[in-house]
């Protein structure tokens, strides 16, 4: 009888021969492409495709010294494994042997640094600039503001959030910074990430070479709802991101007397008005409604709601403004005709009325956005994202209509 | 200040003159044998290693727990095990207890045990402040771990970036009880690097010199050097964050000027040399376990010390690779990014010296060789994954991503932990006198090694497919498919997690069932070739009945084995003839020191002020009441507990014993 013992000393070296074997297949297989939109390894832009041309052989080389390393150990385990020979000639080392050794993979890392430092630089370039996105994170959303460029057509300044808005082919520099703790910018397709820092603003670039939608996420640790602090950039053709910014600068239609929406508006002048700015909207008595969320969120902001049916996410991209049907329609379309999908804006038959529903009912349960309510005062009362509301049916019936006229 | 001084075969020593005024709870405690007072007072470097250890293994469990909570709320899109808050705390508590209360600790247990018996000294340099580290890093542990009862644990990351650890971002008292925390357990590492400083410094063996000194004793001075100057940064760090939290100082606040990228500084500054004292000793240990199951000297020793010493200067200058996305500007990335190139030079030189090592041995391969060569193994694929995130643009598309969990996993659990168990199976014999079973020690083995593979390989493709840390959910709308979509992966690492409890699982079998029915070890059950196996198993309470004199390297090897002008060798004497001829030649005096009340009361005192300083500030002054009572009754104890109160006592036992405080 062999104990299980025995047998496991016996299969030692067998079994730590074929250790490595999953980090081969890992090598090989995860070269190939693959679907997840935040995967690293597959550039759509050129910034992407700089670091990823330097990082493929790396990871090559890495794998092939990996495999030597294993290979010499597996080998030594095997071939000197006790079978009652004397106890070997106690030898100290073997200087040349280990200077040898020592200087190999210096030079490897030689070339490697060499490479390395002149990507460095040719990431950081912000000379040949075409285009300027001002990037402001806040716990748990960003918001995008566009400085005017005549030459794009943004003749007076355009604030979003949820979706960056951006045309292929044109160099963006995104000036980054937060109203509170610490975020980072990550489109993995377009470029690696850069910390958005309270009071500093950091470069950042972003350049598409096809139109389409591309996935990031926060990645520094930000609080509560770190996870759901998404973002999507969205490259327009450069004409469709011209037809973009004129949507955006279109002046506010007020909705028609007697209608759903026109008492949506006012539900929305009375609560929501508090925060969230929408451009061009009038209270009853003619003067300009300015938001203040300054005074009741902790950040200091809250998007502003100004044609917000042209966003296809809203609570900082954690939720889909449309159907998954309509979203599939836009996100899958093909080169040509995304632009013109994307620009169509919600529709009333693909709004996702559930999720925009529920957050309007109680957006805390929706995200959660403070751990224990009872701390607020540590904040001075001030709200850590969207509060409770206490909204009726009624009222969110008639916010619905309001919102699905912002175009 | 207790000296354990060398033994004199000539004259008896001198013994210190006992102050006459030695009553009350200045009198010093008696030693006892056995029974709870002689754990509670002792001062014996081996009753405190093994309490350290102990107590690190605890805290293992309570850290391993944390992460299979973590693992079973990420199993699944949309998990709901944990909620965003629990979730927070849950991987900011896995990290600190893992850090901080397992691996750093239970490396000074080693090193407590080890580093005394490997110099041939009979204890440490600083008998009761060593004690006073052990009371200070179990009372720090304990007060980390109140918050979870007090309104919830810290949630601000292990890393805790300002300004989201502020009060106002994380109102609870988690942060507070944190950082407090862990300024007691720093105190507790600190007061131990000056303490095994000196120790090796002053108290080797006659002719033993530092390059005489067995590679264990010597990483471990390399991480005392590093914990002496990385300590006081990390202090500095906490004591901004304290007073940020509850003075309202304005260290990290934006609004009045500040910059918070100066934690980040002051954080990996301590952060990256933390890396290394996490590593080292497990470094230290294998390459002692690996000579001794090859049956051949250490590969290249000058290069193995020099290489970690190497080690232990450039990692001061790398830290900003944890900061590649936090906007330095590409000067100081590219400056940072070669730097950290550079140090995988001394570390592959480890890896190369290891594998030569076992190259032309006899190799046999009992549990304690297994885990060595595991992580030989899992370190090089976590050391290689750490190159390709050393190349800076690189590591914007990783840092992170799970594709970092994935590597200082391997790094430090595949490294230092593999590392402390190869010594667990190595060194029990010597501590416990019985041998750890080979055949639970086998299914502890293979279930840790596919455990954590299963567990951490697959973070490689989540990190690289583009799934960041530290959410508490991840979603299915950017899970992909395919084969490598996310759902699978995550499945695969949390299925992975609970084999690898599994595999820990068995280790605490192991122990249980060996101290029920172990076998009862040989003297020298490896044929080992340091100082440590030079006496009985477990070692006397003074060590060695005669300080042996160093002569080689791998002393006791040379004392039983002769080499001839071929190279060929001869055993000339067993393992147990050369403890026998060290016993024959006993030293007639030997001064052990006496146990004492004053380091646990000294660091109670620590919990009691941080207690105060979170809830109400005449309770700090309590606190600071009882330290200086300790400080006070520290320096007027008597220096020596007389000897009509030893027990057993001195008198009629053949060898006199004087404890000497």
């Amino acid at each position: 009888m062999v104990s299980a013992g025995q047998m496991v000393n016996r299969l030692t070296p067998v079994l730590r021969r074929l250790k490595f074997l999953p980090l081969v297949g890992f090598v090989a297989l995860a070269g190939c492409a693959s679907n997840a939109p935040q995967d690293t390894w597959a550039p759509e832009g050129p910034n992407a495709q700089m670091i990823d041309d330097l990082q493929k052989p790396i990871f090559a080389v890495a794998g092939i010294v990996g495999l030597i390393v294993f290979g010499a150990i597996a080998f030594a385990m095997y071939k000197f494994r006790d079978r009652g020979q004397p106890i070997p000639e106690q030898t100290h080392g073997k200087p040349v042997l280990e200077i040898t050794l020592t200087i190999i993979p210096a030079l490897i890392l030689t070339v490697i640094g060499v490479f390395t430092v002149r990507t460095v630089f040719d990431l950081a370039k912000t000379s040949d600039t075409e285009m300027v996105i001002n990037v402001t994170g806040q716990q748990w959303w960003w918001e995008y503001d566009y400085p005017v460029q005549e030459e794009l057509g943004i003749t007076k300044p355009i604030i979003t959030s949820g979706q960056l808005v951006f045309p292929v082919g044109t160099k963006v520099m995104l000036r980054q910074t937060s109203r509170d703790v610490i975020h980072s910018y990550w489109i993995p397709k377009l470029n690696g990430k850069r910390d958005a820092v309270p009071g500093r603003v950091h470069l950042n670039r972003l350049e598409a070479d096809q139109p389409g939608i591309y996935a990031g996420q926060c990645t520094e640790f930000c609080g509560l709802s770190h996870a759901n602090m998404r973002m999507e950039a969205v490259a327009l053709s450069k004409e469709d991101f011209a037809k973009w910014v004129d949507q955006q600068l279109a002046d506010y239609q007020a909705p028609a007397e007697g209608t759903l929406a026109k008492e949506g508006e006012t539900v929305f002048l009375n609560q929501c008005v508090r925060c969230h700015q929408v451009n061009g909207l009038k209270r009853a008595d003619g003067t300009p409604a300015i938001a203040a969320p300054d005074e009741n969120v902790v950040s200091g902001a809250a998007p502003n709601l100004s044609k917000l049916m042209t966003r296809n996410t809203f609570a900082g991209a954690m939720f889909d403004l449309v159907t998954p049907e309509c979203r599939a329609d836009v996100w899958d379309a093909s080169r040509e005709t995304f632009g013109e999908k994307y620009l169509a804006g919600v529709s009333e038959e693909c709004l996702n009325q559930t999720d925009l529903r529920s957050w309007l009912r109680n957006a805390p349960e929706m995200k959660p956005m403070y751990a224990n309510p009872a701390l607020l005062t540590s904040t001075g009362g001030k709200y850590r994202g969207m509060p409770y509301l206490a909204l009726s049916e009624n009222d969110i019936e008639k916010l619905v209509a309001y919102l699905l006229t912002l175009k | 200040m207790a000296i354990i001084e060398r033994p004199s075969t000539t004259a008896p020593a001198v013994l210190p003159t006992v102050p006459s005024a030695a009553f009350g709870a200045l009198k010093r405690p008696v030693t006892v044998s056995s029974g709870w007072r002689s754990w509670l007072f002792t001062v014996d470097h081996k009753k405190l290693g093994i309490m350290y250890g102990a107590v690190a293994m605890f805290f293992f469990i309570v850290g391993g727990l944390e992460a299979v909570l973590i693992r079973l709320q990420l199993a699944a899109p949309d998990g709901k095990v944990l909620n965003a808050d629990l979730y927070n705390q849950m991987f900011t508590m896995h990290a600190t207890t893992m850090v901080f209360l397992f691996v750093m600790p239970m490396a000074s247990a080693f090193a407590n045990y080890f580093l005394p018996l490997q110099i041939g000294a009979r204890d440490v340099a600083f008998p009761r402040i060593n004690a006073f580290g052990f009371w200070a890093f179990l009372f720090g542990g304990i007060f980390i771990n109140m918050s979870w009862f007090l309104g919830g644990a810290a949630d601000g990351g292990w890393f805790m970036y300002a300004p989201n650890s502020g009060p106002i971002y994380s109102p609870s008292h988690g942060v507070d009880f944190w950082a407090l925390g862990l300024q007691i357990t720093g105190i507790a590492s600190l007061t131990g690097a000056v303490n095994l400083i000196v120790t090796v410094l002053n108290m080797r063996a006659p002719g033993m010199s530092l390059m005489r000194m067995p590679i264990f004793t010597w990483m471990i001075t390399v991480v005392q050097f590093l914990l002496l100057f990385a300590m006081p940064v990390i202090t500095v760090a906490l004591f901004l964050l304290m007073f940020q939290r509850n003075f309202d100082a304005t260290f990290f606040d934006v609004a009045a000027g500040a910059d918070p990228l100066l934690w980040q500084h002051l954080f990996w500054i301590f952060g990256h040399p933390e890396v290394y004292i996490l590593i080292l000793p497990s470094f230290g240990i294998i390459s002692e376990v690996l000579p001794v199951f090859s049956r051949k000297p250490l590969f290249g020793y000058p290069f193995v010390v020099f290489s970690g010493a190497a080690i232990g200067f450039v990692g001061w200058g790398v830290w900003a690779h944890h900061m590649f996305a936090s906007g330095l500007g590409p000067v100081s990335v590219a400056v940072f990014s070669v730097a950290t190139m550079a140090i995988a030079v001394p570390t592959g030189v480890k890896v190369v010296n290891w594998t030569m090592t076992i190259w032309g041995g006899k190799l046999s391969f009992p549990v304690a060789m297994k885990f060595a060569l595991g992580l030989v193994i899992l370190f090089t694929i976590g050391g290689l994954s750490g190159v390709t995130h050393s190349v800076a643009p690189s590591d914007t598309q990783q840092t992170d991503t799970y594709y970092i969990v994935a590597h200082f996993h391997y790094v430090l659990f595949g490294g230092a932990i593999f590392g402390l168990f190869s010594g667990f199976y190595y060194w029990w014999p010597k501590v416990f006198g019985k041998m750890l079973s080979e055949r639970l020690g086998n299914w502890n083995f293979w279930l840790m090694v596919i455990g954590m593979n299963m567990t951490f390989a697959p973070m490689h493709i989540l990190g690289l497919q583009g799934q960041p840390r530290r959410m508490y959910v991840w979603t299915e709308a950017r899970a992909g498919e395919g084969f490598f979509n996310l759902g699978f992966w995550n499945l695969v690492a949390s299925i992975g997690s609970l084999i690898l409890a599994v595999g820990v699982l068995f280790f605490l079998i192991n122990i249980f069932v060996t101290a029920r029915k172990g076998k009862q070890a040989p003297a020298d059950p490896w044929d080992a070739r340091s100082l440590e196996w030079m006496t009985s198993n477990p070692p006397k309470e003074h060590n060695f009945d005669s300080i042996p004199t160093v002569g080689h390297l791998d002393e006791f090897f040379h004392r039983k084995y002769s080499e001839s002008e071929s190279g060929q060798l001869t055993q000339v004497k067993s393992g147990e003839e050369v403890i026998l001829d060290l016993e024959k030649n006993a030293d007639a005096h030997i001064h052990m020191p006496s146990p004492s009340y004053w380091p646990i009361v000294l660091a109670l005192s620590l919990p009691v002020i941080a207690f105060g300083l979170i809830y109400s500030i005449p309770v700090a002054m309590v606190g600071g009441a009882i330290a200086l009572l300790g400080c006070y009754g520290w320096a007027l104890e008597p220096s020596t507990a007389t000897d009509d109160e030893i027990d057993p006592p001195s008198s009629g036992q053949g060898k006199e014993m004087v404890h000497v405080g």
